[in-house]
């Protein structure tokens, strides 16, 4: 499935809260009741239902759903934080559900770190300490770990706060702190669930670049929940689309966008602005365009609105280039149809969901 | 969940139908009991036959424990330890509270003040300790120093060992909370008689029956901090891999730590309160003092030791207190401010000890006693009866004595004993469930049992009567604090004074005032309970959903609408908390009043204490705990219960 190695290879994952819920991922009769019928049945509910994903190395791998499609107890079985009921995980091939306890620590401390929606910081100690907190736990000396901390203080952007204590921070400020404490362990993945869903908007979108950033530069896998599309737009390269506990489709952004699996997503992703999120490689009428110079050349992997711009411009047809060679053409017909979304789902095999055996 | 809706007028129809449910329920098997218990026993008292005569097993307990406690194993191996442990740690401390002398307690207690609380209570702190020296009364306040240093460090231990065990194991938490939830609502005096039976009069008694008094609240916060920490702080300490041990010390602990300073201040307050009455079994200090001075009924010398308690324990409720609210602000160099602070206190203790001025000089000391008796003569003299038109102290006494504490004494007398149960019984299932009802009955059946039918009844009809002036006195001040923010800025200082202060120096001012008798313990009960209750109504009335008042407000209603339809309703549960904190508060100085005449169950534990008559004084004791039972069953609605249950 994967083309790249897998970090988290997550497989038929099952997480049921209730009486005797170990019963229930096993039973298929069970397992083909809808939430409400299986609560009234069992007195369970299940949150996560037989969830399988790969995230690949490098990659921001987004969790999107609404609340109570079980996505944050998804990440949080991901590092036991939540012990799963059933199904396997594995972290770079290594089976995280049969870990010991000082094994399953190991993880926690250095393989996977944790950003959370309220911050979490213990507000009886400075920016600085709270930092360094994940490194105290494991042990590294006062003097080193201040260092490290102040490090990651500054690529957070909070130089000068270092003394300050949670209560005398904005909520913006608050969740760098986390970023860095998360950071400061220089995990291997790092797993953010709803990191910015309780900042206003302006600050929101500070965080999103910040993350942005931050991918960029050190190209660390992340593993994002949100309930927001339009930030699961922005920072996915996949994403997994929950609900009531399933995954209902998998896919990268113009995939989701472009061919929504099922009515539910279609509804979803609406009203996203599709110029915005569409490449121009889907929009595009395949065939050369048969002429050397490649009129108005636009890259296969831009977003249609740049291709709008240009078409606009120069009030004629442009052509699609990837390596100097013409992979198609696009025209105002064309590029109208995507942002209208009338055009044939020009996407190329959206991944199909895996289904447990 | 009843009280909840009973504020909703929609579902008022379905609690009245409840409420029907269960009087008609319990009249059914009133129906069916009240003949058959009748034709068995005759009505109006308790019945002889269902008594059980406790004395003489409980005084041959008492005499065995008396003739074997210098000789069996169970007390030389076993509470001879506690007790020869608490007795050497009490001298101990004592001991060094002397040799620093004067001089140097002072300069620790107000830099230790500096540091936790500021400047300003550091020379309250110094003041109040030369108070104490000036009224001649340092010895005795460094005794009861040094029992409640004992009595809070053992006290503080137990506590937090409690509260660990509570906040970090459910099973824990369910056996403990109903224990701790009963103790907190029991009567000071109660604690003392088991503990002097096992351990004799004296001091290692003294200081267990403090622990035993003083523990609770700590263990109650303690748990209350753990479970209280923010989950989501404790789930990112996880999901960095903290070990247990790691997770308990660097994010539980200090996360409840201003729950646990809490605790540590209530401890403390409730020490000093106990380690004051715990005077009547053996402890020095100034408790002693006050209790000497009461039992002559010398008003001048109960103030002189009454005023350093008072002192003591605003100096240590505001200290301790300030703690708690510094909690997280502290900034950098802490640690050397305190060396300097240990460093100025070891010089100042140094110094005194080479001028010789270890003890108080005597030439320091001002005689209050002499003038303040002078004034209360004075007052007996001329305020006391004859006063034109507004009568003399003593005659409201009398007249309050006459018209409400006889009329009502005798009427629960001459109420036939299953009424009362039956009483109860209603009251108790009305505010809770059947499983309160059940308890309350079975509280107030003891007391019939035990044989203390009629000092009960006696000890009742004060607490009604005290309950009855307190809650008239406390809602129209609590009500008039809620609505003028100027009045509530007056209220506030003299409420926290009041509030800090132990049971025991009520007593003082009250018999200068009235005397002694009945009256006097039930206005010594109003003034303690007062506070409390103006507090909680306050609050209640305050923190009504202000959009919920507005919208009243913008239809139009009149302020005394407002408060009938909005107000109170709004803060029923508020106001119940406060009927329950009043009688509770009550009972406990009613139980005191003993000491200066209110006689029923308070006069009985003392009695058995002052005659070494342990049967009688401990069956008063359960009778008082049995009270303090049905009391509160009686006046605490459901609402607490079931959320403690969760």
């Amino acid at each position: 499935m994967s083309m790249s190695t897998a970090v988290f290879s997550v497989e038929g994952l099952w997480k049921v809260f209730g009486p005797k819920a170990d019963t229930v991922p096993g039973d298929p009769e069970l397992t083909a009741l809808d939430p409400a019928e299986l609560r009234a049945r069992t007195g369970c509910t299940a949150a996560v239902r037989d969830v399988s994903f790969d995230v690949r190395k490098g990659e921001v791998f987004v969790v999107m759903g609404l609340s109570g499609s079980g996505k944050s107890t998804l990440v949080r079985c991901l590092t036991r934080l939540i012990e799963p009921t059933a199904g396997a995980i594995a972290i770079d091939g290594e089976d995280v559900r049969a870990m010991d306890r000082s094994r399953l620590r190991e993880l926690r401390r250095h393989r996977a770190a944790m950003v959370f929606q309220h911050f979490g910081l213990l507000p009886h100690r400075t920016v600085l300490d709270n930092v360094a907190y994940g490194l105290e736990i494991q042990g590294v000396g006062k003097a080193e770990r201040r260092a490290r901390a102040r490090e990651v203080v500054a690529k957070v952007g909070l130089e000068g706060m270092e003394q300050r204590r949670p209560a005398q921070l904005s909520g913006g400020q608050r969740q760098r702190v986390g970023l860095a404490r998360a950071l400061a362990v220089d995990p291997e993945v790092l797993l953010f669930d709803e990191p910015f869903s309780a900042l206003d908007p302006l600050i929101r979108r500070d965080m999103q670049e910040e993350v942005v950033r931050l991918h960029r530069e050190e190209g660390r896998t992340m593993v994002f929940i949100t309930h927001d599309l339009g930030e699961a737009l922005k920072l996915g390269d996949r994403i997994a689309l929950m609900r009531d506990g399933r995954v209902v489709q998998l896919g990268t952004p113009e995939e989701i966008v472009g061919s929504p699996a099922d009515d539910y997503v279609r509804e979803f992703v609406r009203d996203v602005p599709r110029e915005q999120v569409m490449t121009v490689r889907s929009a595009m009428r395949p065939g050369e365009c048969k002429s050397p110079e490649h009129p108005n050349a636009i890259a296969a992997d831009e977003v249609v609105a740049e291709a709008i711009k240009v078409v606009a411009r120069s009030g004629s047809a442009a052509c699609v280039v990837e390596d100097g060679h013409c992979l198609g053409v696009v025209d105002h017909e064309r590029l109208i149809g995507v942002v209208a979304g009338t055009e044939p789902g020009a996407v190329a095999g959206t991944e199909p969901r895996k289904e447990a055996a | 969940m009843a009280t909840l809706t009973a504020s909703v007028p929609l579902s008022g129809g379905l609690l009245k139908r409840r409420s029907v449910q269960k009087l008609l329920l319990l009249a059914l098997a009133a129906a069916v009991l009240i003949p058959l218990a009748n034709a068995q026993w005759a009505s109006g008292s308790w019945p002889d036959a269902l008594t059980v005569d406790l004395s003489k097993p409980l005084t041959g307990a008492s005499d065995w424990i008396i003739d074997n406690r210098d000789s069996h194993p169970l007390f030389l191996y076993g509470f001879g330890y506690v007790s020869n442990a608490v007795v050497v740690s009490v001298r101990a401390v004592y001991l060094v509270l002397l040799a620093a002398g004067w001089a140097g307690v002072t300069a620790i207690g107000a830099l230790v003040a500096w540091r936790v609380a500021g400047v300003r209570l550091a020379l309250g702190t110094g003041a109040a300790f030369l108070a104490c020296g000036l009224l001649g009364m340092w010895v005795p306040t460094m005794q009861t120093l040094a029992l409640m240093v004992v009595a809070v460090l053992a006290s503080v231990l137990v506590g937090v060992l409690l509260g660990l065990a509570a906040g970090l194991s459910d099973r824990m938490d369910r056996a403990l909370r109903p224990v701790l939830d009963t103790m907190q609502v029991l009567p000071a005096y109660a604690y003392l008689l088991p503990v002097v039976l096992v351990f004799g009069m004296g001091v290692p008694a003294a200081v267990l029956a403090t622990v035993v008094y003083a523990a609770p609240p700590m263990a109650r916060l303690t748990a209350l901090g753990l479970r209280g920490a923010d989950k989501e702080v404790l789930e990112a300490v996880d999901s960095l891999g903290a070990t247990a041990r790691q997770r308990l010390l660097t994010a539980r602990v200090p996360l409840a730590r201003k729950e646990l300073l809490l605790g540590l201040n209530q401890t403390i307050m409730m020490a000093l309160s106990m380690a004051v009455i715990a005077s009547v079994i053996g402890a020095a200090g100034l408790g002693d003092r006050v209790y000497q001075a009461l039992a002559s009924v010398d008003v001048g010398a109960a103030l002189a030791a009454g005023i350093p308690i008072v002192l003591l324990a605003v100096v240590l409720d505001r200290v301790t207190g300030a703690a708690g609210e510094n909690v997280g602000e502290e900034h950098g160099n802490t640690r050397r401010l305190w060396l300097y602070a240990a460093l100025a206190a070891v010089a100042v203790a140094v110094a005194g000890r080479l001028a010789g001025r270890l003890d108080w000089p005597d030439a320091w000391t001002m005689n209050i006693a002499e003038p303040v008796n002078r004034a209360v003569d004075w007052m007996t003299a001329h305020l006391y009866s004859g006063v034109p038109y507004i009568g003399g102290t003593a005659d409201w006494a009398g007249h309050f004595t006459t018209w409400v504490l006889n009329p009502v004494r005798s009427g629960l007398q001459w109420l036939p004993w299953w009424s009362l149960l039956l009483l109860v019984a209603a009251l108790a299932w009305l505010i809770g469930t059947w499983r309160t009802a059940l308890t309350a009955v079975l509280a107030m059946a003891a007391i019939g049992v035990l044989g203390v039918w009629t000092p009960a009844l006696d000890t009742l009809s004060q607490v009604l009567a005290a309950v009855a002036v307190t809650l008239v006195l406390g809602f129209a001040t609590g009500i008039a604090a809620a609505r003028s923010d100027r009045f509530e800025r007056l209220l506030r200082p003299v409420l926290d004074v009041f509030q800090t202060m132990p049971q025991f120096v009520y007593l003082i001012p009250v018999v200068a005032l009235f005397g002694v008798g009945r009256a006097p313990a039930v206005a010594a009960a109003v003034v303690y309970a007062l506070p409390a209750v103006v507090r909680i109504t306050t609050q209640g009335l305050r923190q009504v959903d202000p959009a919920a008042l507005e919208s009243a407000r913008s239809l139009g209603a009149t302020p005394a609408q407002q408060l009938r339809q909005v107000q109170l309703p709004l803060a029923r549960p508020a106001l119940l908390l406060a009927v329950n904190q009043g009688v509770v508060l009550v009972l406990a100085v009613v139980i005191i009043g003993g000491l200066v005449g209110g006689g029923a169950l308070g006069y009985d534990a003392v009695f058995g204490l002052a005659q070494g008559d342990l049967a009688t004084g401990l069956v008063a004791g359960v009778g008082i705990v049995c009270l303090g039972l049905m009391l509160d069953r009686v006046t605490q609605p459901t609402e607490r219960r079931t959320k403690s249950g969760m």
